[in-house]
């Protein structure tokens, strides 16, 4: 199994000046399912920023499909990002966008695929997701629940190898909770490419995902927990 | 020595504003050529929405203004010229007025109106949204897909409105012209045919598309501007009206210097 991500020695001092993280090293690998606990303020936020390439580390290194983000250029960044579902920030729907135009985003801007078919992907992909309502409205007076599953189905549009998903169950009843990590494993599949990581402030929600790897943020570090 | 403190940091502010601005510019000119195949079916899409609603939108309107000022400058012309013995000038009247400077000024004071605060609060909401952010994190450049096609969308619809706006201000003074009998229909279109040649159809396209570009820029890079609270949607909206009119207007007032004095 091949590494996908991996943190070599990351600090960042935090605004308060207290070190968020120090010397922090972590390695994940295709076909796993990982699961990273750690109280809100903890910088697990900002270990996801990182690996998205949105942010860097004050010091440190920060691999994400074997190349160092901090040295790759805006396109080849957002080329990296298209092998990845990113499901953080609150999983943002694009307010001008119809649900379905949200979701068939990705495969009209980075893949040459017809119109039509775009839509027909998108369409399936939220059917899947078990999106019911009508995707030709305007996402923002749906539920947080409803956002969530179109955000699902918009990162997994362009099949990623890697999917991160930041507090998914936030807010969410039980059922709920259970129908949208049910999504998230049925991607993965257990393939050995595919790479899952899920961060809640609730050890709880862990058994939502049967991860094979339990992480938490302890201190300045990542401990594995067990 | 507060005061002059208080008036560097302001200049500087300005300056690194204006060079934002241009920065804007720069990169919806440049966009379309360097990133050609890379997004372009949604850039597209946004382009033609921005030109649909800033554009198409404001014919209604547009065409309202442009008629009574037509009217207007026909009616004040033929109140005096008949008097000195030049009815057959209010042609190259109206030509002077309303294609010189009317045209583009009005065209772009109703697109500041309609659609640049339509573009600076749509993109200070979605800055605050964190909207943005989420365009990134599908591999999509915000500034390409959201700021470019508004740019570029603006500056075509501009550049249309004031032709438009010009040819119906010449409808509407040559309908005051004809039906009032004092000057015939021949002597009204001979005098505007007169007064039209090349430099002030090729100043109306410089006008135009220009006000466009920096009307699309000033009010992006406003909305953009917006950070922490939605308190400030309505800040920075009110600041890119502001901005954009003073643009305009110092622009005119630059161009119609170089070719007209």
């Amino acid at each position: 199994m091949s590494t996908l991500i991996e943190l070599r020695d990351v600090s960042e001092r935090g605004e308060d000046g207290r070190m968020v993280f120090d010397g922090v090293s972590l390695e994940l690998r295709g076909g796993e399912r990982v699961f990273l606990t750690a109280p809100p303020g903890s910088g697990k936020g900002l270990l996801l920023r990182w690996m998205a390439g949105i942010s860097m580390p004050e010091k440190g290194t920060v691999c994400v499909f074997g190349k160092d983000t901090a040295r790759l250029s805006a396109g080849v960044l957002n080329a990296m990002r298209c092998r990845m579902g990113l499901l953080v920030l609150n999983n943002v729907l694009i307010s001008n966008l119809k649900v379905i135009e949200n979701c068939a985003l990705p495969l009209l801007y980075h893949t040459e695929m017809p119109y039509k078919e775009a839509m027909e992907k998108a369409g399936g992909l939220l059917s899947r997701s078990g999106f019911t309502g009508d995707p030709w409205e305007l996402p923002g007076p749906l539920p947080m629940y409803v956002k969530k599953q179109v955000a699902i189905a918009r990162a997994l549009a362009l099949d990623p190898e890697v999917v991160i998903c930041e507090n998914m169950g936030e807010g969410l009843t039980e059922a709920d909770k259970e129908h949208l990590f049910g999504l998230l494993l049925g991607w993965h599949g257990g393939a050995p490419s595919r790479l899952l990581l899920a961060t809640s402030a609730e050890a709880a929600d862990a058994a939502l995902i049967n991860p094979g790897r339990r992480l938490r943020i302890a201190g300045a570090g990542i401990a594995e927990a067990h | 020595m507060e005061i002059f403190r208080h008036i560097g940091a302001l200049a500087l502010g300005r300056v690194h504003d204006a060079a934002g601005v241009w920065r804007i510019i720069g990169g919806a000119v440049a966009s379309p050529l360097v990133k050609f195949r890379k997004g372009r079916r949604v850039f597209w899409d946004v382009l033609l929405r921005q030109v649909y609603f800033t554009g198409l939108e404001a014919v209604p309107i547009i065409s309202w203004i442009a008629l009574i000022l037509g009217f207007i400058v026909v009616a004040q012309a033929l109140s005096i010229l008949p008097k000195l013995g030049g009815a057959s000038l209010v042609g190259e009247i109206l030509v002077w007025v309303v294609v010189r400077e009317a045209g583009p000024v009005f065209a772009a004071v109703i697109v500041i109106a309609r659609s640049g605060t339509a573009i600076a609060a749509e993109l200070g909401s979605m800055k605050i949204n964190n909207e943005l952010t989420a365009l990134e994190l599908m591999g999509i450049d915000p500034v390409y897909y959201l700021v470019v096609p508004r740019v570029l969308g603006t500056a075509v619809s501009v550049f249309v409105l004031t032709f438009y706006f010009e040819a119906v201000s010449i409808l509407g003074g040559f309908l005051l012209a004809g039906f009032g009998g004092s000057v015939t229909f021949y002597a009204y279109s001979s005098s505007i045919l007169d007064a039209m040649g090349l430099v002030e159809a090729s100043v109306s396209i410089l006008k135009s598309v220009l006000f466009g570009l920096i009307i699309g820029a000033v009010c992006s890079y406003q909305g953009l501007q917006a950070e922490r609270s939605i308190t400030q949607i309505p800040q920075k909206t009110t600041r890119a009206v502001i901005r954009s009119l003073t643009s305009v207007f110092f622009l005119d007032a630059v161009i119609t210097s170089i070719f007209y004095m």
